[in-house]
């Protein structure tokens, strides 16, 4: 736009040193969207990238979807949603990323394998086109950043960042720094967590971080109680709820993440750690092999209707 | 002596440049759109036609920084230089128990303001930043803070306090506090001046009516009680706010829709009131064109907006034992001629006598009642920037 107010400027210091104004997301699948959309609500401009014209704007479609959802259950109103959604672009191109203060690598881990090729491929991508002094993340959860932080030349601007689903709801985002990551990076992001209303945990990288290596092996552990048939999937996930004051038991929240990525998650802190209290359930493999892969497909331990588990897919064997 | 006035929104700034004490205006209007598509800044000059200038505005300083630079320049400019500008007046929304009066903002002010952001979480960040910006962009030049609760700070006890453990109150200060108190005061203070009358002697009834709408009952010059609580959502039925509502029924349908805190707290300040009502929108223009038309649920807002006002003005007679004025002010009070009607059909027993050929006046100062009436009934439109700059002024001459 043509600009009639530059010619007003008093040549003040405009914008505070640091300020984050634009945020790349590279691969947008559940967990990228949500990111997207949790940045664009806190009024940031977002930037993704995903691989064709088709997909951005089924990307798009979804992230509606999300917003009305959000606007049946009176948490935004119509006009928000303009809002959010104008604050918002949609990509193929890395050098659309030029402006980008933050630049979040999040490409779909439901794949088994790490991927760790392509990350690094895409960390390369990002650095090539951005400024000296743009951070470039990975949400990851059982990976290591400094695997992918080798393949920058600025290593000091690599840092992990972990979001848990549902990224809306919860106030922790998990920071991995490595040997190379600079307090610079670390206090940028932390801000930036504040930014969009969470409180950065900051850890040094492990794989698993805190939640996802707790939460295995309590996992595989619901998974034992329930193949010994001491107690049937609701029961153990109605018992925990109460006892760890958590909204939803193993069970359930297993199948929100999806069993895929779950038994993922198990094979790479199976292979890092070797114990055996990472080592995939049997049930959890029978039930992935069967696409019974939890929330998203409607079948996991449970079966969904809408967003509700109506009834168990699997029940054990002594209890009548 | 020049008073610029800030009134800082989420995204937008209203300003007006005051000259001091002849209360003349040498330029107002709008920074709109801050961070959003569209930015721009419009001026309002007096013998000059409208401006509006557009450009990319990121921030409030970068929009203040601009407005500035406008002010003089060649073009547009009604000021040659900076130092021609000798205070700001901010517009702040909560000031907690702090402060009951306007005041000089030092950096133990802006601590003070901080730490009331938790009672106000939609509205003194913007007030914030107006204040951050004007101390970078001009920091040797006195800056007040005029509040929208320090006029209800003279509330009692009894008024103030909510029926809920009083260990709540004293941990995390909640109680009423009241909005709005500038204008308020303002159109209370010109009611009295109008009718050469001494406001220590009067009891007055203020209904500020707008898209946020509040009544205030008024002992002596003094804020006795007010319809907005601890935050604006209390008392009356707003555009799109509650007003008073039943923490039960809240608390159902909270748990029936199995809402978050978050989520509810939208319901009840975006999606209710006339707008939630109506289904229609929540400009009274509208409801009355769509009632006109028939629409049941746009009448029915109409009718719950003007019975919530008048239930209040039958509470505030009580509570201050009889009323000498009743004032009307705010976009509706000012100018929707149907809804004052609709607020004070059948008051007459109150000793409430209108004058019919004056009912339809809209947005000027006009008496509405009859010279025998034993009410007042006025309306004055309301001057918020205008009581901020006088405030201003006042600390800034004391100096």
């Amino acid at each position: 736009m043509n600009s009639q107010l530059s010619k007003f400027s008093l040549g003040k210091e405009l914008t505070p040193k640091g300020k984050i104004q634009t945020v790349g997301i590279i691969g947008c699948g559940t967990v990228g969207q949500q990111v997207v959309l949790q940045v664009a609500s806190y009024g940031m401009d977002v930037i993704f990238l995903d691989v064709s014209k088709e997909r951005i704007k089924q990307i798009f479609v979804d992230l509606e979807l999300q917003l009305d959802k959000i606007i049946n259950h009176w948490g935004i109103t119509a006009s928000e949603k303009r809002l959010i959604l104008s604050r918002i672009k949609g990509t193929m191109y890395y050098t659309d990323f030029s402006k980008c203060d933050i630049v979040i690598e999040t490409i779909s881990s439901r794949q088994r394998g790490t991927l760790i090729e392509l990350r690094r491929e895409i960390f390369k991508k990002v650095e090539n086109v951005v400024r000296k002094d743009t951070i470039i993340c990975s949400s990851l959860s059982t990976l290591m950043i400094s695997d992918l932080a080798i393949a920058l030349k600025i290593r000091d601007r690599a840092v992990g960042v972990h979001f848990i689903e549902p990224v809306d709801k919860t106030k922790i985002i998990e920071v991995m720094r490595c040997m190379s990551t600079s307090v610079k990076t670390l206090e940028t992001i932390t801000r930036f967590a504040r930014m969009i209303n969470k409180r950065a945990v900051k850890i040094h990288e492990s794989p698993g971080n805190i939640s996802t290596r707790i939460l295995l092996p309590v996992f595989n552990e619901a998974c034992e109680v329930l193949m010994e048939g001491v107690a049937s999937v609701k029961d153990i996930d109605d018992t925990m709820k109460e006892i760890m004051g958590y909204h939803v038991g193993p069970f359930e929240l297993a199948d929100r993440i999806g069993l895929d990525k779950i038994l993922k998650y198990m094979d790479n802190l199976y292979a890092e750690y070797g114990e055996r209290k990472y080592k995939a359930s049997p049930i959890l493999k029978r039930l992935v092999r069967a696409n019974f892969v939890g929330k998203y497909v409607g079948k996991g331990f449970y079966n969904y209707e809408g967003d509700k588990p109506v009834s168990n897919t699997i029940s054990c064997a002594i209890i009548k | 002596m020049n008073i610029i006035v800030l009134n800082c929104g989420s995204s937008s700034i209203k300003y007006q440049l005051f000259d001091m004490p002849s209360k003349k205006v040498l330029v107002k209007g709008l920074v709109e759109k801050i961070g959003l598509k569209g930015s721009a800044i419009k001026l309002q000059r007096e013998g000059k036609d409208d401006t509006k200038l557009t450009g990319e505005i990121l921030d409030h300083q970068q929009g203040i920084e601009f407005l500035l630079g406008i002010l003089i320049s060649k073009e547009y400019g009604v000021i040659n230089s900076l130092d021609e500008i000798n205070a700001v007046g901010h517009r702040v929304v909560h000031a907690g128990e702090e402060y009951s009066g306007s005041i000089m903002i030092t950096n133990e002010v802006i601590g003070a303001l901080e730490r009331s952001t938790e009672l106000a979480p939609l509205h003194n960040p913007p007030n914030l930043k107006g204040i951050y910006a004007m101390t970078t962009l001009l920091p040797d030049i006195p800056q007040v803070g005029v509040f929208d609760t320090a006029f209800h700070q003279t509330m009692p006890e009894h008024v103030y306090l909510y029926a809920i453990p009083y260990v709540l109150y004293e941990k995390y200060r909640i109680r009423r506090y009241g909005f709005h108190g500038t204008s308020h005061k303002y159109v209370s203070a010109r009611a009295c001046e109008l009718l050469k009358l001494d406001i220590k002697k009067q009891k007055i009834i203020t209904c500020h009516l707008g898209n946020g709408s509040s009544i205030t009952a008024i002992k002596n010059g003094k804020s006795y009680d007010t319809s907005m609580g601890m935050t604006p959502t209390e008392g009356l039925v707003m555009g799109t706010r509650t007003g008073d509502i039943d923490p039960g029924a809240l608390l159902h349908f909270a748990e029936k829709e199995d809402l978050s805190i978050e989520y509810t707290r939208t319901l009840i300040n975006k999606f209710s009131g006339l707008q939630g009502v109506s289904g229609v929108s929540s400009d009274m223009r509208d409801l009355e064109n769509a009632a006109a038309e028939g629409n049941h649920r746009a009448q029915l807002a109409l009718d719950m907006f003007a019975y919530r006002v008048k239930k209040y003005i039958g509470a505030y007679a009580a509570a201050l034992e009889g009323a000498d004025m009743l004032v009307f002010t705010g976009g509706i009070g000012e100018n929707d001629t149907e809804t004052r009607k609709n607020i004070l059909q059948g008051l007459e027993f109150m000793g409430i006598e209108l004058d019919p050929e004056k009912m339809d006046v809209r947005g000027e100062e006009i008496i509405l009642s009859t010279p025998e009436s034993k009410v007042t009934v006025l309306v004055v439109p309301t001057d918020e920037e205008l009581m901020i700059a006088k405030d201003a002024y006042e600390i800034i001459s004391a100096l």
